[in-house]
């Protein structure tokens, strides 16, 4: 079995929200126990809606925040309560890439001294030609270390931004939502980098995203969040082809295929997701499944092989036959 | 196709700026009939959301609009302040793209959609509010009656948009045009979202304008597209004409740019070099050609002459702006 680079054990994160005289003090609860191992050469993707959790589960996952409960394995080492300066060696093997790199690239910074803050922090300088090296591994020039990221397009600044994650020289890079800030056209690009940086590197990924198109394009694995939890797991020709869980089939019925005329069974949900403030009891995806009954309520499914598979799992009562026993 | 509500015709806007004015619409055509959807297709600073603006009146002191904009035969463009605002909103209607900002956090949705209303009716408030409560139950608002007291914040941003749009049909308006009204929003909202679109045109006949950069959702809900480029059209036919004949290397480009859930994953996507142009900053020639695999192909004349659109022979209403004469293939 090849070599763990992340494993998350049965993680939650709850921001509390303070409480007033007269009522209790309450928690959000963002991810509500996720469990979830990255192995090299792996590209993960993690789906979900916006608040499932999708987001915090990567910040915890980088210990940019910390777990409330549960435990954070990076390259086989426990580092849930890793702090500060000893965080250093963690930061070398896991780096992220953001979303919005207008926000996550410092305006009043040129592209050189962006790129080599990340050197910096783990006490080293930079050369010069390691940051030219940096720049054309994805796919920039020497010209643009002088430069500002205001004069980039937003295609261009997210690949300062992943090359900024590059510097350290990573084994597994968490990218959040990396193509949903850019136009299709330059979407393509950057997916296509990701793919050429797993080449030409061993890189790994995790990939947060809600555009289950982008996750089916570079993802082998895909976990699909709902509520803060995990509901199913799997190879991505499977979860894609065969979906088990109730919302994951409601979920890839939704999304448009670009054919005019094409034929497809749409399964629309009804209502919004459930506050994560008092998430329901038992499984959480109850109050909008059109295959809930009574035993749901009760307790929350756990995730638990498909019938026939070993690796691709779901947390239902009632998952969906394998595609070969479905009619 | 029935007899067009909304004809454009040769639309150009120009915006005054410090540094010289700025061409955001350089000269496009449209039309759309009853019950009919036309998607407008097209990146970032394409002039998509600019056109939308200027059919509807909207836009700053500092943008010059020409052209033909005819709503049910009568013209638009350089009609008087009070005369527009007799026609927006009632005749026809805008559900914008982020629906937080478009709803006043001060007022009520009730009392936001009554006003929409009582802007062109003559009732008293309280048959307005009522008239109000009857849309959002309409857009599927649950417990209509009792969530129209509630404000903005107090609601999911599926249901924001839901009473944005009630706002836009409260006066049962002939043409709706619809500007991204889905891309702040989750799959699975999406989806209630354009069913609920496809319901109202059904039982209004409401012609709509679709203004997207989500092919998939252009290729389920539009009857003709329109795929913009650089504040022109780069293409324009019915929808099966722009996904199974594409005749423009731009719109072929976007096609097969676009990761699929429905077929395999090829390992790498087609792209397209380079980023869309900023607008004013666009030469003679063809507004795509330093990003087009074929220019090489057709030589000079890409550089120096502007391509118009041209009918496909033998496709009906396709019509593309390229000078290469026949379909490109894939690009590389």
């Amino acid at each position: 079995m090849t070599e763990e680079l992340l494993r998350l054990d049965g993680v939650r994160k709850y921001f509390g929200l303070r409480g007033v005289p007269w009522q209790a003090a309450q928690a959000v609860r963002a991810v509500d126990g996720v469990s979830f191992v990255v192995r090299k050469g792996e590209t993960v993707g993690l789906v979900g809606e916006s608040g499932s959790g999708k987001s915090t589960l990567a910040r915890v996952a980088t210990r940019l925040l910390d777990p409330t409960a549960g435990r954070v394995e990076i390259g086989g080492k426990d580092v849930t309560r890793v702090r500060g300066r000893r965080l250093r060696p963690v930061r070398r093997r896991v780096q992220m890439v953001f979303q919005d790199p207008q926000a996550s690239l410092n305006p009043r910074q040129s592209v050189g001294t962006i790129l080599s803050t990340p050197f910096r922090a783990q006490g080293t300088r930079p050369t010069r030609t390691q940051l030219v090296e940096l720049l054309h591994q994805v796919g920039l020039s020497e010209e643009h270390l002088e430069r500002y990221p205001h004069e980039f397009s937003g295609g261009q600044r997210q690949r300062i931004g992943i090359a900024r994650a590059l510097a350290v020289s990573p084994d597994l890079l968490i990218c959040d939502e990396p193509v949903s800030a850019l136009d299709v056209s330059v979407q393509a690009q950057v997916l296509n980098l990701l793919a050429d940086l797993r080449d030409e590197l061993g890189l790994s990924y995790v990939v947060v995203a809600h555009d289950l198109a982008v996750v089916r394009q570079v993802a082998g694995r895909v976990a699909v969040m709902y509520l803060g939890t995990i509901v199913e797991e799997g190879p991505s020709d499977q979860v894609y082809n065969a979906p088990a869980h109730p919302y994951t089939k409601a979920l890839l019925s939704a999304v448009p295929v670009p054919e005019p005329g094409a034929v497809r069974e749409r399964i629309v949900l009804t209502g919004d997701v459930p506050t994560p403030i008092a998430p329901p009891s038992g499984c959480p995806f109850r109050t909008r499944c059109y295959r809930a009954e009574d035993v749901c309520a009760t307790e929350r499914p756990v995730l638990q092989p498909v019938a026939g598979q070993t690796e691709h799992l779901a947390a239902c009562y009632f998952p969906e036959p394998p595609t070969s026993e479905r009619t | 196709m029935a007899e067009p509500i909304l004809e454009v015709h040769d639309l150009r806007v120009t915006f005054a700026t410090e540094g010289g004015p700025v061409p955001a619409v350089d000269g496009i055509d449209f039309a759309v009939a009853p019950g009919e959807t036309l998607a407008i297709v097209g990146e970032s600073g394409s002039g998509k959301s600019v056109s939308s603006a200027a059919v509807m009146g909207l836009l700053p002191s500092n943008a010059e609009v020409r052209g033909e904009v005819l709503l049910d035969g009568r013209e638009l463009v350089g009609l008087e302040a009070d005369e527009l605002r007799k026609i927006r909103g009632n005749d026809i209607a805008l559900v914008f793209q982020d629906a937080l900002s478009a709803l006043n956090p001060y007022y009520s949705v009730g009392w936001q959609v009554a006003e929409a209303y009582r802007l062109h009716h003559d009732v008293s408030k309280k048959v307005a509010f009522r008239r109000a409560v009857e849309m959002l139950d309409k857009v599927g608002i649950p417990d209509a009656a009792r969530r129209a007291k509630s404000y903005p914040h107090e609601f999911s941003g599926g249901m924001r948009q839901r009473v944005v749009i009630a706002m836009a049909l409260v006066n049962n308006p002939r043409v709706l045009i619809a500007d991204e009204p889905t891309t702040a929003l989750d799959v699975t909202v999406q989806a209630q979202i354009m069913q609920l679109l496809a319901d109202v045109q059904e039982e209004f006949g409401t012609a709509l304008v679709l203004i997207s950069h989500d092919l998939g959702v252009v290729a389920e809900v539009a009857d003709d597209v329109l795929v913009m480029y650089a504040g022109r059209a780069a293409e324009r036919g019915t929808v099966r004409d722009l996904f199974f004949r594409a005749a423009h290397p731009y719109s072929l480009g976007l096609l097969g740019a676009m990761p699929r859930i429905d077929v395999p994953p090829t390992r790498r996507l087609t792209t397209i070099p380079g980023s869309p142009p900023s607008p004013g900053s666009i030469s003679a020639g063809c507004p795509f050609q330093p990003r087009c695999a074929y220019t090489e192909r057709v030589g000079e004349r890409c550089v120096t002459e502007r391509p118009e659109l041209t009918p496909r022979p033998g496709e009906g209403d396709h019509e593309a702006a390229c000078h290469l004469g026949r379909r490109p293939e894939v690009v590389a």
